[in-house]
């Protein structure tokens, strides 16, 4: 018997390049904060899932070993990007089927180990023995977006504004400055059309949630801030030999609106939406994935400022993995954190005013025939 | 009646990495047919993604196509990369391909050759007569 499942508490540390911190020494932190900000015990706590893709054999017990938390089960998670929301995904799954009823979400990740430059995908791969580099994946689905649409590289260039925009307001965010078109449009080149304000920056950071079903809340007598899991949501790429529509990644396509099913609404429903913006095109594309836009009117969105603050639905309200910074495993809970923050109005001087649906979207990629390795779709509502 | 377990041998896949290959003397893109149902893909393989046979066989690819998107990459020790999409021409295969630049530079939509330099293979704009 399935029963609701909601996030009882979020932390996190600001993404940034902590050079001097461990994996344990960014997830502790917010581990603990989260658990005392909770009102459980550490007795309480059924199961801990850790979504991180760099951190090397039993990260989640280095981890949880520090604070003393132990026996319980521990599952480490690599999904790429995805790995966070994955491991969100799998507490969803366990507790909605009464495996457990309150477990731990962590997502770490400690990219500044590799001293800078992109991200380091699987040697085995046959596009990474040829060069691919994830900008460039991104850059040629820009490419093709502006071949076929009228958007320009202005376009592009006001995704990064806007990130930066909502950055400045985030404590949380690794980039906290404004910026401006031209800034962007004429900053150093990555892979053409992409610059490098494009581009997400690579950095270091941990995020903890905590997931608790009805029953729990009620017989622990957990009465804190809240928001329901409306919608748990895990897809996995499929290969395609030939023509792709790199315009159109069905994968997010089909998670969203698996997601829009399960949770009961339509796009116009959502408040705000953290989505997988790791380069500018993708918040684009996005929209148009997303029901929010005409297929090939994206930009229409972006230049009409219809999903930043005041407009239809805001996008990114953290900034984004864009402002906010993308350490890989961490970025999927973090984006939960951030929801959890708007729908439970925590969310300060980027507070969105009577937020009630939110949706988290992050994927996994990198792999040669897929048009990412994995997708994670949240849907929220405000409890 | 009893059975005995299938020892299933590893693919020595770490040997073909390779996506130029020699043919009768030609060098062309390597490919896979699958006998079963029809598939081509890209490079070396032993077993159909769609059908999952072992029926499959080694193919050249066609030298021609059609360049789906491309980029330059201005990272990294190679200087400026350009790199895209090609879709093959005939056979539903799309590689990662060098890309090299003619004088009318690159688009979406044209048409592009492979080129070979000693063991490195490009794909190139063909030049329209």
């Amino acid at each position: 018997m399935s029963e609701n499942v909601y996030v009882i508490s979020a932390a996190m540390t600001p993404f940034a390049k902590h050079r001097e911190s461990s994996y344990i020494g960014l997830a502790v932190p917010p581990l603990v904060d989260a658990i005392q900000q909770s009102g459980l015990q550490k007795s309480d706590i059924g199961a801990l899932y850790v979504g991180h893709s760099y951190g090397g054999m039993m990260t989640g017990q280095r981890i949880a070993k520090e604070i003393g938390l132990g026996h319980i089960p521990t599952v480490n998670v690599d999904n790429a990007c995805s790995s966070g929301a994955t491991a969100v995904h799998e507490a969803w799954s366990a507790i909605n089927q009464g495996l457990f009823d309150v477990a731990v979400v962590i997502g770490v990740e400690k990219l500044t180990q590799f001293g800078g430059g992109t991200l380091p995908l699987s040697p085995e791969d046959r596009e990474v023995k040829q060069g691919i580099i994830m900008p460039a994946v991104y850059a040629m689905r820009a490419t093709r977006y502006l071949h076929q649409t009228d958007a320009t590289p202005e376009d592009l260039a006001l995704v990064s504004v806007k990130s930066r925009e909502h950055g400045a307001l985030n404590p949380f965010a690794q980039f906290r400055t404004k910026t401006t078109v031209e800034e962007v449009l004429n900053a150093r080149m990555i892979a053409d059309p992409l610059t490098l304000p494009m581009c997400c920056p690579t950095g270091d950071g941990a995020a903890v949630v905590i997931l608790a079903s009805e029953s729990a809340r009620k017989r622990l007598g957990l009465d804190g801030p809240a928001m329901r899991v409306a919608a748990s949501v895990l897809h996995s790429g499929h290969v395609e030999e030939g023509f792709r529509d790199m315009t159109w990644p069905d994968i997010s396509r089909d998670s969203a609106f698996d997601a829009y099913a399960m949770a009961g609404i339509e796009p116009k429903d959502l408040d705000m939406i953290e989505l997988h913006d790791a380069f500018s095109i993708a918040e684009i594309i996005y929209y148009e994935i997303f029901g929010l836009a005409e297929r090939g009117r994206g930009a229409d969105l972006i230049r009409d400022r219809r999903t930043t603050f005041g407009g239809d639905v805001v996008v990114n309200p953290s900034g984004g993995l864009l402002a906010k910074g993308h350490p890989v495993g961490a970025s999927g809970v973090a984006q939960v954190a951030e929801a959890f923050w708007q729908l439970t109005e925590q969310a300060g001087a980027r507070q969105i005013e009577k937020a009630r649906w939110g949706m988290t979207h992050v994927t996994g990629g990198g792999t040669a025939g897929l048009d990412h390795g994995a997708c994670t779709i949240h849907v929220f509502e405000s409890a | 009646m009893t059975t005995e377990a299938p020892v299933s041998a590893p693919i020595t896949d770490l040997e073909a990495d390779s996506l130029l290959g020699d043919f009768g003397g030609e060098r062309h893109l390597v490919g896979t047919h699958c006998r079963n149902c029809g598939r081509n893909m890209l490079g070396t393989r032993t077993v159909c993604s769609e059908c999952i046979s072992r029926d499959v066989e080694r193919v050249a690819l066609p030298d021609t196509g059609t360049l789906y998107s491309y980029t330059r990459i201005h990272v990294g020790a190679d200087g400026v990369r350009p790199l895209g999409y090609v879709d093959l021409d005939g056979v539903e295969v799309r590689t990662l391909a060098d890309l090299l630049e003619g004088a009318d530079g690159l688009a979406p939509d044209s048409r592009v050759e492979l080129v070979t330099r000693g063991d490195d293979w490009f794909f190139s704009p063909i030049v329209a007569n």
